[in-house]
């Protein structure tokens, strides 16, 4: 099971950061690629050309408003989950909020006021279960609204797919199945 | 507190009370899915080991996208998606030349009704918010609901949408509609469910209803629905004999906006590429040449919508660079445009008449455009690329501004034509 607590560098993108070109080239989700290790490399270089060479798992991306807004591609999403890293936005769009806990990303959706309390660089520490982020570079502290427990066991079972088999499996072994017509 | 009519219909579907927000597992009464995703959920389920749907009586499919296969590629999905139908035991099964477009028959023939919760893939399943019922899109996990019953939804909060005023001559509600989507506030729009009401609502038909109801997805609501009233039992009288319940918000439920919308337009509305959000009036674009016109789509759905088309180009020929398709949504629609003689009128004018479904608007797979080119249309979105060429534009306008365009060969005001 994933921890759901990571700790690591701040990298912080500011408002209506777009999925298809910032996040991620159109191209993959047009090829409706979805291997994590074809997208990582690409992962957010519409906007830092050199970001996947720079993160580290455990860092974690601080967005503003509308973050992955745009056609709600999941691309941009497998490239967050392909470094294993966290997410942090003041808003998302719902489509991508749905492709975040389907690519198991651990995020918090609601922080409002974030970007002003965070500098790429910090050192900060986030609990996506809790929704308590702490900024250690300023010796600070905020406190999120964090997902639902279901939401999170998702993310934690490594995404919408190996949930999908997870919860078949245990649909069988405890027969709910329905009875045939 | 009050509840919402969402919040109502998720509370019926899950067996408890829920509120916005909450994060549920409801079980839907309908689930659709079109011609273009039952060869991929199928290889879902068979990698997952599932060979027997959760209730495949709940399934209700529609070939709309591609009734007409256009490649001998598009014939082998036909036949793969008949043989996924017989394999599974889906009786709801509409092939070519026997429903129409799957957002839209399904209501003609009373699968629809006012408080139903239905899942689907493919956006603009909220057109039966056209009848009350609350339609939500999902996309790759209705696989998940096809094993197991249901996926996880977050129970919306609720814009509710004051319909007043009267439609001025020769404004249409695909109008007010795109003026509607480009006045809402996204970060309001983002997964709220639009509740449409108002003194104004009694006098918007059933194509316009589904109309109001399939354009806010455009934003990023989560689904729209009309509050169902006399004419919602009017149209389900002849269609079903199921008991019908004109589900209501309660009057101290919570909505998170409120937004009067006026029907008396100044004038009539065109959504410029590459967004159906970005509105300007027709006067901005009159004049700019089209090469390409169509008239179709779930978002002109209605009889009404074919009747505006056939009163303007009666007697007339369209213009001669210009290429005109037609496609009527469903079977019903096509008979009865037939029998009023609209039909008739459009193709002496020259407009080509396709068949039911989706029409040009899935894709571009038939009437597709080239390089360079402008069409006007009644589609669902204008996306650079949509409809064929990367650089063709694409303009979204009502049933009556495309059928004048394509008479006079360039973007028009169609009110000269429709007022007597």
């Amino acid at each position: 099971m994933m921890n759901l607590t990571m700790r690591g560098r701040c990298w912080k993108f500011g408002d209506n950061v777009g999925i298809d070109g910032d996040m991620m080239p159109l191209e993959f989700a047009l090829k409706r690629e979805t291997n994590p290790a074809v997208l990582g490399p690409y992962l957010m270089t519409g906007i830092d050309p050199d970001f996947p060479k720079k993160v580290k798992p455990g860092d974690i991306i601080v967005g503003g408003k509308r973050f992955a807004q745009g056609n709600p591609h999941i691309q941009g999403l497998i490239g967050i989950s392909a470094h294993g890293l966290g997410l942090v936005v003041e808003s998302i769009q719902r489509g991508s909020y749905r492709n975040a806990i389907n690519a198991g990303v651990p995020f918090l959706p609601n922080c409002q006021g974030v970007s002003a309390q965070v500098e790429t660089g910090d050192e900060i520490e986030v609990n996506f279960a809790t929704g308590v982020l702490i900024n250690h570079t300023r010796g600070t502290q905020f406190q999120y609204q964090p997902l639902a427990a279901s939401q999170l066991e998702i993310i934690t079972a490594g995404g919408w797919r190996a949930q999908l088999e997870a919860r078949v499996t245990a649909m069988r072994v405890n027969d709910l199945r329905p009875s045939p017509p | 507190m009050g509840q919402t009519i969402a919040e109502k219909i998720f509370s019926r579907a899950c067996g408890r009370p829920v509120k916005e927000g909450d994060i549920i597992y409801p079980e839907p009464d309908l689930v659709t899915t079109h011609d273009w995703y039952v060869v991929n959920f199928d290889k879902v389920l068979q990698e997952l080991g599932i060979e027997r749907l959760h209730a495949p009586h709940k399934l209700l499919i529609s070939t709309d996208h591609e009734p007409v296969a256009t490649s001998p590629l598009a014939a082998q999905r036909q036949r793969q998606v008949r043989e996924i139908v017989r394999k599974y035991g889906i009786e709801h099964f509409y092939d070519v030349g026997r429903g129409g477009h799957g957002h839209v028959f399904p209501m003609e023939k009373g699968f629809v009704r006012p408080g139903m919760l239905v899942i689907a893939y493919d956006i603009h399943v909220t057109n039966y918010g056209a009848l009350g019922c609350m339609g939500i899109p999902v996309v790759t996990e209705i696989s998940e609901v096809l094993a197991c019953g249901n996926v996880w939804l977050k129970v919306p909060h609720t814009v509710r949408i004051n319909l007043v005023g009267q439609l001025g001559p020769g404004i249409t509600i695909r109008d007010v509609a795109q003026k509607m989507i480009s006045l809402i506030d996204v970060d309001a729009a983002d997964y709220a469910a639009f509740e449409i009401g108002g003194p104004g609502l009694a006098s918007v038909d059933f194509s316009g209803r589904q109309v109001l109801c399939n354009t806010p997805i455009e934003i990023g609501a989560k689904t729209a629905f009309i509050e169902p009233d006399q004419q919602t039992l009017d149209y389900l009288q002849t269609r079903t004999s199921e008991p019908i319940e004109l589900i209501k918000s309660d009057p101290d439920a919570r909505f998170h906006t409120v937004i009067e919308i006026d029907l008396g337009l100044v004038e009539p509305q065109v959504a410029v590429p590459p967004t159906p959000d970005k509105v300007v009036g027709v006067s901005q674009l009159v004049g700019k040449k089209i090469d390409h016109a169509f008239l179709g789509s779930c978002a002109a759905p209605g009889i009404s919508d074919l009747a505006m088309a056939a009163r303007i180009l009666k007697g007339k020929k369209i213009h001669e660079s210009v290429r005109f398709f037609v496609t009527p949504s469903t079977y019903e629609v096509m008979s009865e445009a037939t029998v009023l003689g609209y039909i008739q009128i459009l193709v002496d004018a020259g407009a080509s008449i396709t068949a039911p479904g989706c029409g040009v608007c899935a894709g571009g797979k038939i009437g597709t455009m080239a390089d360079g080119e402008v069409s006007i249309n009644t589609g669902t979105r204008n996306d650079f690329g949509r409809l064929g060429a990367m650089n063709s534009e694409i303009y979204l306008a009502s049933a009556a501004t495309v059928a004048a365009s394509a008479l006079v060969g360039a973007i028009t005001d169609p009110r000269p034509y429709l007022i007597d």
